[in-house]
């Protein structure tokens, strides 16, 4: 490969981890408060709708406000259900999973009729960054790229400074793993959880975002495509850390980019091989996986707080 | 056989209220035609095409009209069955996926004309269409074969269905008739909807140095035309319906089938009562499919290769068109 083809190689690996990072890294978050969030889908295809709502009335980043918000509100559904009505949370969050692709589709009807938003919706191009971008290999995967995907480089320091220097990060982790002792020190697990639901709910819905207003330029009913459950399986390939999630991510998007080459260079695969490899990659990554096990003790107990 | 009572006691009562519902629609109109479409209308391609055709049979013979969008294979059955319990007199199932539901459920409800579009199961109240899809991608393909400056095409699909690969095949013979030593490159995104990944596949293809891309991906299609609109120098040519109006500085024009036009004529024949089960293959010479070049622009196309894609066409008109072998 020469060096150009390097470098596209290496931009592709980032523009497709760039979504999957954010969406990933929101839901480490809520699970390391001991909640599962299935529901990310429907939190993911609602961003995206809201940025593309939002993106169309006031431009790019009212369109990113817009999509924030957006999963911020499916979340908050979410919240209710399994924090305040202590719900099942694997069965809650594939109801909002199926709500969130349900209701994106309807609206989309509604709002922009059988012709749908076409290719009408304002974008954010690539900022090249001065020098750094013009590095070899990988100056245009870092450093010219869409500003949400610079946004995401400090906000995984931050939120593995959150998770592991700060109180509040620890007062989360101890929701995560022994509600009950949380509790007895002073800790409200069901106040924690809510927020790191919001929170979820807001980086799921910048994961939208990404996907209309910094790609597609569009929105197609279904366009989230699996992400969540993607999103999902980063989180547990990323061994529920910050960093190993960003890593996690990028390996995911390497795979998919080395999918589009795979088929755009004519490898002689049959093309669903192609279209499986990440999914393969990232089976066998996980049984690779050796150590302690590294999910959060309470994940999934919807009875956590009670006990 | 408690159970078998329960159900047959449920059935007249459906049948009840199915028979004091009737002569209120009767009044209206009682000609009821309904759409089954297996992914959104909003698409710009396959399944707005299809919405397109439904609404036009309801501005044109007054039919009154109904449409769903299908998600699982287990609903289509459900839905045919639906629409012929409610007395529909004509059911669209818009795909060659549709055709086995069609024929388990036509023989169900004589009433009821079931037509699918692609396939080849047809019965007494069934009828599937055929589209010569492979003749305007024929075209397409030489327009392509033309035009390119690198010599490299590429042709993006959104799944390996048997009339995207045909189309493709199609399209490859025409880009080869024009240029035979152009490099052809095909790639499927693995669904309808993802337009980032769309956008993406169309990123590598142009990455390897394809200069004009066929794609027929419907909603994921749309990230195709995005990536040709970020790009310089790169031309899109769009599938199923006109897209020629997505991206107009980009698209070098479009394989359009005319559902609408293809949908009317089955619909006028069902009205007037000349209905016959049987396979319709629609080609170039009933207008329903055709090669469309982009109007607003005009220059990307050199004269003499618009004469020549005539020319062709004209044999194919005559049905005097051979397709070369297809690889």
């Amino acid at each position: 490969m020469s060096n150009n083809a390097i470098g596209l190689f290496l931009e592709a690996t980032v523009r497709t981890a760039t979504p999957l990072a954010y969406a990933a890294l929101g839901e480490l978050v809520v699970e390391r408060s001991g909640v599962l969030n299935i529901g990310l889908e429907g939190i993911i295809i609602a961003g995206a709708f809201g940025a593309l709502v939002g993106a169309g009335a006031g431009g790019a980043t009212a369109g990113f406000v817009a999509a924030v918000c957006a999963g911020m509100i499916i979340a908050s559904i979410f919240a209710f259900f399994v924090v305040t009505l202590k719900s099942d949370q694997i069965i809650s969050g594939t109801a909002i999973s199926m709500f969130g692709l349900g209701v994106t589709g309807v609206l989309y009807k509604i709002l922009y009729g059988t012709t749908g938003a076409a290719l009408h919706t304002p974008t954010v191009g690539p900022l090249v960054i001065p020098f750094l971008g013009d590095l070899p290999w990988v100056g245009g995967a870092l450093f010219a790229q869409p500003v949400v995907t610079y946004a995401l480089y400090p906000l995984v320091v931050a939120v593995w400074c959150f998770l592991n220097r700060s109180a509040a990060g620890l007062a989360l982790r101890a929701v995560g793993e022994r509600p009950e002792a949380a509790r007895a020190a002073g800790i409200s697990p069901s106040r924690v959880q809510w927020i790191s639901i919001l929170f979820g709910g807001a980086m799921g819905g910048l994961c939208g975002g990404t996907l209309v207003i910094a790609q597609a330029g569009t929105f197609a009913e279904g366009i989230s495509a699996g992400r969540g459950v993607i999103a999902i399986a980063i989180v547990v390939l990323g061994r529920w850390t910050a960093v190993g999630v960003a890593g996690a991510a990028l390996l995911f998007g390497a795979a998919s980019a080395l999918q589009y080459l795979a088929q755009a260079k004519g490898w002689p695969l049959p093309y669903q091989f192609s279209l499986a490899l990440p999914y393969v990659l990232t089976l066998v990554a996980l049984a690779g996986l050796r150590g302690r096990v590294a999910a959060p003790a309470a994940l999934a107990r919807s009875d956590a707080e009670s006990i | 056989m408690k159970f078998t009572k329960n159900i047959v006691f449920i059935n007249i009562a459906i049948v009840n209220l199915v028979a004091c519902v009737a002569p209120k629609n009767e009044a209206s109109t009682n000609f009821k035609v309904a759409l089954l479409t297996p992914g959104p209308i909003s698409d710009q391609s396959w399944n707005g095409g299809a919405y397109a055709g439904l609404m036009r049979i309801k501005d044109s013979l007054g039919a009154e009209v109904s449409h769903i969008q299908t998600k699982t294979p287990a609903e289509f059955e459900q839905n045919f069955r639906q629409y012929g319990a409610n007395g529909y007199t004509l059911v669209f199932g818009h795909g060659f996926e549709f055709q086995d539901a069609a024929s388990r459920v036509a023989p169900e409800f004589p009433k009821t004309i079931y037509i699918t579009t692609g396939g080849t199961a047809t019965g007494v109240n069934q009828a599937a269409m055929g589209f010569s899809f492979g003749q305007p991608s024929f075209l397409a393909g030489f327009v392509a074969g033309s035009v390119t400056k690198s010599g490299i095409v590429g042709c993006i699909g959104g799944t390996e269905l048997p009339p995207v690969k045909a189309s493709f095949a199609a399209f490859t013979a025409g880009v080869h008739t024009a240029n035979p030593k152009a490099t052809i490159l095909v790639s499927y995104i693995g669904n309808w909807d993802d337009a980032s990944a769309g956008k993406e596949q169309a990123l590598a293809q142009i990455g390897q140095g394809a200069d004009v891309i066929f794609q027929n991906a419907d909603a994921a299609g749309l990230g195709v035309f995005q990536a040709a609109k970020q790009t310089h120098d790169v031309f899109i040519i769009g599938s199923n319906a006109d897209q020629n109006n997505i991206a107009p500085s980009v698209t070098l024009g479009s394989v359009l089938i005319d559902l609408p036009r293809a949908f009317m004529l089955v619909a006028r024949e069902v009205k007037s009562g000349t209905f016959k089960g049987r396979m319709i293959q629609l080609d170039t010479k009933t207008d329903v499919v055709r090669w469309v070049p982009n109007p607003s622009l005009p220059s990307a196309i050199p004269v003499n290769v618009t004469q020549r894609v005539d020319s062709i066409r004209a044999t194919m008109l005559a049905e005097q068109f051979v397709m070369p072998p297809l690889s």
